[in-house]
């Protein structure tokens, strides 16, 4: 008998290490998942890492002194991973996160799937908050069916980046007035845009560096050429009108460009090919995030000696494609109170201030009229170029789905610029499958 | 003979040479971007640029280095679990045919399902039982694909050695349990050596289990690396200098490991 | 001093037999990290559960799986990864068994050889992804520079050889690895018969068809397999490089699969997709398994 119960834990042994080893150095390797509710507050906090992070961290410093009883853990994050991450800590009972960011796209389905709490009641409560002063089609992109789910935390609406220095150049302008039979200047039509890329192309410097990337890349950028041929993704009634002619010449016309003068062989092209692409000095043009130009124009920065070189403009057609990150409190923390404070003292006109002067992207209209953020930060013309750039500006896509949409119509549109399907094909089929995830959902 | 012998060493050499320089190219890029300032880094074909440390400084001062020790920890972890369970299952099913093939292909089918689906149940299993957000809940998620393929390695492994050992062994009069454990599993050092490192690397590269299951600073080494890539772009020079710090030890520590991969000393030693 | 240890006889007259308890151990531990999973995705395809509605679910029977089959975007995908899949893993395999078979010979510095070719499998696949992404960038890559200046100009992200560049990415980091596993299997060999081979006056080709090769077999068996089950589940490089792009030309069934449950939360469809994914895979194990069997038995 004895030697039997030897040899079962003899052929158990290995299995038995496992547990034990896992037993006991449970402890010290067990993350502090939820401490409990001692006095200060911590609020978890999970945060994109880009430069507008830093931004935040850094006033945060400020936010614990004023408020001992509130401490702010980050968790910073990539970009892709940050919705996976939010998503699933939706589906615990308990909240891993006390503080979210969420992207447009994801905000009405979000707030619709309950994970998002309400905000109307405490910023009501909150004496000078002013929402009214977010710039109109941010604000707009928090509100889910009258109730407010959201505060903006920063835009990325699209611009057009341009090379000032080629386009003050007398000799290119002199060209462009021989050939074209008028002056050289900043393309405010798609047929200029499209004159004004040849003409460079023809100089030996590539028109625009474009985004053609399957999904999100190709849709957020060609959607600027769509405002800009007076078509959209639905019309006011909700019908699908993508397909309709001004699609039809928005897609030929960025197929046009692609083809005549953009970089050769940039059909992956995303976001960070086209700035690398534009800051080494390759490409005249692009439509990208209005930040970039302070980075480009950085001394030390990504473009070098090009440093200053740059200006932004509306894009073409003046209609511009908005994306935005917003402020949320997930509904399933129990720290919704302390949560607000957080945001709403983050975003208060004072504090936003001090945020859009040390570098991030404004969001409020009395920020980028104050003659004190000019001069502290990257001077009047930008911040009222992107004031206006935000006053005429549409989300990417709004409404439950709109990640699908955005991804699938995405792929036609590669689709179609990589010579796959044709224009009309590409267009019905993507207008089709558009229905089919309306009509789903 | 000699003549044929150096011959045939001089065009192994080449040949090694040769994959050398094809695995050895990207890294010679990967080297040059981390001497890179943003500038720089955006001229790929510009060699007159002025190197520095910047994104070494700040890779060494960010939470890479920890997060590589996580990785470590999980990795050997995860190859330490596997084997030690993995081995004598896989010498059950190689010398008893245990439920016979179907019961082989149970144990690896559940490995052919994605991540993406088995995330959301492995999710709130691990939020229930208060391992969120720890290592173990990163080492139990890579169990459950590389613990299946360190079986299927040594079945084949263990179908490659011929049965007389073992036999032999039994009838000088070892139990089953020392002629498996005596006998064969020296004669498959090499196999064990080879199954724990690839059991390592699976679990070190791993990156979709570990974002959604570990947090803060449980986070992993292939997290940390993801994060490099940004809304603003890929941070290049730094993600370089992060991966080549990253796979220095990994040198150190396969050229350690396979010092030992060679084949041990079985063969009915074990007498008694 | 040995371990105390039990004679088999008497276990096997009053306990589970020796090769069930073998097993336990990894029976538990799979049971414990997979049985709830298992359970509950089987569950989920079975209904339409969504990932933002998770407490609004219905039974919808067999209907996901019904839908698979006219759904086209998800038969591209399983037609690209196996296209992937035996592209990335019939060069890795190719290259791997000559690298291996290099370093099993007693090559100078072979020690040095193996630690530092291994070395790609110890980056993240995300990150070689990226680097790659922009290696072979028509304008910001070297290797397209490189290639044009000897009058080649390449494509690597067209529609044409995206997956194929894709495929590629795999060799150059796992290779390494086909050969590590390989290589294990050529040191396990007894070197009796290759003995009485040299006695013969056998080649070293003979040598190597005649017995390294059957003898080889359930390793090469074992390592092809491990190196494509792992190779279906690419979707790292599709993510950092095209994704899926051009059109659906690079797009994976792990990525598709993903898309569709997480992006699209429709979790219930993505569960349906996952099983039948299984089901193709397994074909394909199964096949090989009893093509490689047969051919040891005749």
């Amino acid at each position: 008998m004895k030697t039997q119960l030897r040899s079962i834990y003899k052929l158990f042994a290995p299995w038995l290490l496992v547990v034990a080893l896992v037993l006991s150095a449970c402890a010290p390797m067990t993350a502090p998942a939820q401490p409990p509710s001692a006095q200060p507050v911590t609020l978890t906090v999970i945060m994109e890492q880009v430069p507008d992070y830093d931004i935040v961290a850094e006033l945060t410093k400020r936010f614990e002194a004023e408020h001992p009883d509130v401490r702010i853990r980050f968790d910073p994050m990539p970009y892709d991973a940050m919705r996976d991450k939010i998503l699933t800590s939706f589906l615990a009972p308990q909240a891993t996160y006390d503080v979210i960011i969420v992207d447009n796209p994801w905000m009405d389905e979000f707030a619709k799937a309950g994970f998002l709490a309400p905000l109307d009641d405490y910023i009501a409560a909150q004496e000078g908050y002013n929402l009214q002063d977010f710039v109109e089609p941010l604000r707009a992109i928090g509100e889910v069916d009258g109730q407010l789910y959201g505060v903006p935390y920063y835009n990325y609406a699209l611009g057009l980046i341009v090379r000032q220095d080629l386009f003050d150049d007398p000799s290119n302008q002199e060209k462009f007035q021989a050939e074209y039979g008028r002056p050289l200047t900043i393309p405010t039509t798609l047929e200029e845009y499209l004159e004004v890329g040849q003409f460079f192309m023809a100089q030996g410097i590539y028109g625009a560096a474009m985004q053609p990337q399957r999904g999100y890349k190709v849709f957020e950028e060609w959607k600027n050429w769509l405002y800009a041929a007076g078509g959209n993704l639905m019309d006011a009634e909700g019908n699908v009108i993508l397909d309709n002619e001004a699609g039809q010449k928005a897609l030929e016309m960025y197929i046009e460009m692609y083809k005549t003068a953009a970089p050769p062989n940039s059909l992956n092209w995303g976001f960070d090919e086209a700035l690398r692409a534009m800051a080494a000095g390759e490409a005249a043009t692009m439509l990208s995030y209005n930040w970039m130009l302070p980075t480009l124009n950085k001394a030390d920065g990504p473009a070098g000696d090009l440093a200053g070189a740059f200006a932004l403009y509306e894009p073409p057609g003046g209609k511009a494609v908005l994306g935005a990150w917003h402020w949320a409190i997930p509904a399933n923390t129990a720290n919704k109170d302390a949560a607000w404070r957080y945001i709403g003292w983050l975003t208060s006109p004072a504090v936003d201030k001090e945020r859009v002067i040390l570098g991030g992207a404004p969001i409020r209209t009395s920020v980028m009229n104050d003659p004190e953020v000019w001069e502290k930060g990257f001077g009047r013309e930008y911040y009222e170029t992107v004031l206006r750039i935000l006053e005429d500006a549409e989300p990417l896509a709004r409404g439950q789905s709109a990640e699908e949409i955005i991804n699938e119509v995405g792929t036609y549109l590669n689709s179609a610029v990589a010579g796959e399907m044709s224009v009309a094909e590409a267009l019905s089929a993507a207008a089709a499958k558009v229905r089919e995830i309306l009509a789903r959902s | 003979m000699k003549f044929r012998r150096y011959a045939g060493d001089a065009a192994a050499l080449f040949i090694l040479c040769a994959a050398l320089v094809a695995v050895f190219f990207p890294y010679m890029f990967i080297l040059i971007a981390s001497l890179k300032d943003a500038a720089a880094i955006n001229r790929p074909l510009d060699w007159g640029f002025t190197p520095t440390l910047a994104n070494w400084a700040a890779v060494v001062r960010s939470d890479i280095p920890r997060q590589a020790w996580n990785s470590l920890v999980v990795g050997a972890l995860t190859a330490a679990i596997s084997l030690a369970t993995g081995a004598p299952a896989a010498y059950a099913f190689s010398r008893f045919r245990v439920g016979g093939d179907a019961a082989r292909f149970v144990v690896l089918s559940a490995q052919m399902l994605p991540p993406a689906v088995l995330i959301v149940p492995l999710f709130l299993l691990m939020y229930n039982i208060r391992l969120l957000n720890t290592l173990w809940a990163v080492t139990a998620a890579h169990l459950t694909f590389i613990l299946p393929f360190v079986v299927w390695f040594l079945i084949g492994f263990f179908d490659d050695i011929p049965r007389d050992l073992e036999e032999q062994a039994m009838v000088d009069g070892c139990t089953q349990w020392q002629a498996f454990y005596r006998v064969l599993l020296p004669t498959a050092r090499p196999g064990l050596g080879a199954a724990a490192l690839f059991a390592f690397i699976l679990s070190w590269n791993d990156l979709f289990y570990a974002l959604l299951l570990s947090g803060g600073d449980s986070r992993t080494l292939p997290v940390g690396v993801a994060g490099y890539w940004t809304f603003r772009g890929v941070e290049l020079g730094q993600m370089s200098a992060a991966i080549l710090l990253s796979i220095t030890p990994m040198i150190v520590l396969s050229f350690l490991v396979q010092r030992y991969l060679v084949r041990g000393f079985g063969g009915g030693i074990v007498k008694g | 001093m040995r371990p105390p240890l039990l004679h088999s006889r008497s276990v096997d007259e009053t306990m589970i037999p020796f090769k069930y308890r073998l097993l336990l151990p990894m029976a538990v531990t799979l049971a414990a990290v997979l049985i709830y999973p298992l359970l509950f995705s089987l569950w989920a395809s079975l209904h339409d559960y969504r990932l933002t509605a998770v407490g609004d679910v219905r039974w919808v029977g067999l209907e996901h799986y019904a839908a698979l089959a006219t759904n086209r975007s998800f038969w591209n995908a399983m037609r690209n990864t196996v296209i992937f899949v035996a592209v990335a893993v019939g060069l890795e395999f190719a290259l791997g068994f000559l690298l291996a078979i290099l370093l099993h010979r007693a090559t100078p510095f072979r020690h040095v050889f193996r630690a530092l070719l291994l070395t790609p499998a110890f980056i993240t696949p995300i990150a070689v992804g990226l680097i790659f992404r922009f290696l072979l960038n028509s304008q910001l890559g070297v290797i397209p520079h490189l290639l044009r200046s000897v009058g080649v100009d390449v494509d690597w992200f067209g529609p044409n050889l995206a997956l194929f560049s894709l495929a590629l990415i795999d060799v150059w980091q796992w290779t390494p690895f086909m050969m590590l596993l390989l290589l294990a299997g050529l040191e396990a060999l007894p070197p009796e018969p290759f003995e009485a081979a040299r006695v013969d006056g056998a080649t070293g080709w003979q040598a190597l068809r005649h017995i390294t090769f059957p003898l080889m077999r359930p390793v090469i068996l074992a390592s092809l397999l491990i190196r494509m089950l792992d190779a279906f589940k690419v979707y790292e490089y599709v993510y950092a490089i095209t994704r899926g792009g051009p059109g659906e030309s690079t797009e994976t069934i792990q990525y598709h699969i993903y898309r569709v449950g997480f992006l699209y939360y429709r979790a219930g469809e993505a569960a349906a997709m996952a099983y039948v994914l299984m089901a193709v895979i397994l074909l394909f194990v199964v096949v090989l398994f009893y093509v490689v069997r047969r051919e040891a038995t005749s």
